[in-house]
């Protein structure tokens, strides 16, 4: 179903072409064999509905039209603060993560988006698990103080475990420290936009991820606080199918609208055209 | 003491909790419920009292002693509704314009599915935005167990201090271990890389200052804990009240957005900024 009408239909899904990923033989969704350049012109849906979990390498250029995308604060790296040691030393895991091609969990800058200037996050799961920490908070926090300042609109992908184990406290107050910046930006008027995708949790969830002025949800993406095998352990419950579910978050109230992927560009087009 | 016995001590049921403070600080305290939308959360206390000549409200998550009161008071664990009524009494609080001190001794907000259904999330994120929002002094102080957002949610204060014996930690011991080895039995060496106690948060630059706990702890005499906390928030919260609210949103607003300023003052400590 279309959640917009044609009105934004010119809008290509994607504002360039993505890079490939790694992509198992067989959909998860639904087993078929995958058709890998068929699926990347269809940002990584299948046919059957399911969504590929995407680092911000790939929705950068699925958001942000080709080229226009200026990338901030890329060179702030996470520090060993707690001489983390086990299961593996941290500066040997970020490390690792660098030379992989990753930069933080959070990628942040400015790009526009047919043709209107946004500020553009994207959370990177494939950076210990996209989890909040200094350098996440720092970007985040700075670029909403720059948006709200400058009244460009903020577009924010999430893609989270929570906060980082690894920096301890620290990683528990950039939730403080982001959503200081994040009421900046609601006082200023600055449009927020937020997608959730698979999974968002945690300390993220419990932040910047929920407050937005529209939260839009991918289908099937799970969105909660206490992942379900916590909620498990914690209180032997039984969860029902579909808990924590995209479709569960729209009934529950906490999302504006569950959108897939392919029309997830138009529409947040169509939104930059209503609110500025 | 090991790391180990910090966290036992700080979890331990004859720790006074936040009512055995309140009542000592504030004698004449009324306790105020409910969120006014659905429900009132037993695992926070509100209310209001005199304290230091001043009406003051109090903030405080509650614990109980006997099995049938943490069955009632949810082990301290907050429902969404909790963080609704803290925000609505912190609101109530900044009309009449009373200081506000927050006790937080919790092992976390509660992880169960009704707090899932009713948006826990969005509640604790909620609360953490509009604290930078209630322009009149907040003095928060970690009484017992600081854990998780579910503390933060109570904590975005002028102010933060310890007691000598709590905890502050991004995720309870038990959590961390389940995250990270996927094994909660490895609680021990999960809280000792996490850096949770006092001594360590303050190095850190996350609370202004640890509190002096009696001989024994907080737990062998709840009078002389609670004289030395009185103390310790009397002397954060007096220097607030020369300032205008808006200079308190300010301040509060910097303390937050570089808090881990410490990290730049000594590189090997985080993040290089350019």
């Amino acid at each position: 179903m279309a959640v917009i009408d044609r009105q934004s239909a010119g809008v290509p899904i994607a504002g360039g072409k993505l890079p490939e990923i790694l992509l198992p033989t067989n959909c998860p969704g639904c087993g078929a064999g995958l058709d890998r350049e068929g699926l990347r012109a269809q940002n990584y849906v299948c046919d059957c509905g399911h969504h590929f979990r995407l680092g911000a390498d790939v929705w950068i250029p699925i958001i942000a039209d080709e080229g226009s995308f200026q990338e901030r604060w890329s060179g702030i790296r996470s520090h060993d603060l707690l001489t983390w040691t086990v299961p593996k030393r941290y500066e040997e895991v970020v490390d690792e993560l660098l030379s992989e091609g990753l930069n933080e969990s959070v990628r942040t800058g400015t790009c526009t988006l047919n043709g209107k200037p946004i500020w553009l996050a994207a959370f990177d799961f494939g950076f210990v698990g996209g989890t909040l920490s200094i350098v996440a908070g720092e970007r985040l926090a700075r670029g909403m103080e720059q948006a709200a300042s400058s009244g460009l609109p903020y577009v924010l992908v999430c893609a989270s475990g929570g906060a980082r184990m690894q920096e301890g406290v620290l990683a528990l107050m950039q939730m403080a420290k982001v959503n200081a910046a994040l009421g900046a930006l609601h006082r200023a008027r600055v449009p927020y936009f937020s997608v959730l995708t698979d999974p968002t949790f945690g300390g993220t969830a419990a932040s910047l991820a929920l407050l937005a002025d529209i939260n839009i949800a991918e289908p099937g993406a799970a969105i909660g606080f206490t992942g379900p095998r916590v909620i498990k352990q914690a209180t032997y419950a039984d969860l029902p199918p579909g808990f924590q579910s995209a479709d569960f978050q729209l009934s529950h109230g906490q999302v504006d609208l569950v959108a897939p992927r392919t029309e997830l560009r138009p529409l947040l087009a169509h939104l930059l055209e209503l609110y500025t | 003491m090991s790391v180990w016995d910090v966290v036992e001590l700080a979890r331990h049921p004859e720790r006074p909790y936040s009512l055995d403070y309140i009542k000592r600080l504030a004698p004449d305290f009324v306790e105020l419920h409910g969120d006014r939308l659905t429900a009132d959360d037993p695992a926070l206390v509100g209310g209001i009292g005199r304290w230091h000549g001043r009406t003051t409200m109090f903030l405080g998550h509650q614990k109980g002693r006997s099995l049938k009161e943490r069955v009632e008071r949810n082990w301290g664990m907050m429902h969404p509704e909790g963080y609704r009524k803290a925000i609505r009494l912190a609101h109530h609080a900044a009309k009449f314009g009373f200081p506000i001190v927050s006790l937080i001794d919790t092992p976390g907000a509660y992880p169960g599915a009704g707090a899932e259904e009713r948006g826990i999330a969005s509640a604790i994120a909620s609360a953490i935005m509009e604290w930078f929002q209630i322009p009149v002094p907040i003095v928060a102080a970690v009484i017992g167990e600081g854990g998780s957002g579910g503390a933060l949610g109570m904590g975005v204060a002028d102010r933060v201090i310890m007691l000598e014996f709590s905890i502050y930690s991004v995720a309870s011991p038990e959590a961390a271990a389940s995250i990270v080895w996927r094994d909660n039995s490895r609680k021990v060496e999960a809280a000792e890389q996490l850096q949770i106690t006092s001594r360590e948060i303050l190095a850190m630059g996350v609370v202004e200052e640890v509190v002096r706990e009696p001989e024994g702890s907080a737990r062998a005499d709840h009078d002389a804990a609670a004289a030395a906390l009185d103390a310790a928030l009397q002397r954060h919260m007096q220097p607030l009240f020369e300032l205008s609210g808006e200079e308190l949103l300010r301040r509060r607003y910097e303390r937050f957005r570089y808090i881990d300023s410490l990290i730049k003052a000594e590189p090997q400590f985080g993040p290089k900024i350019d």
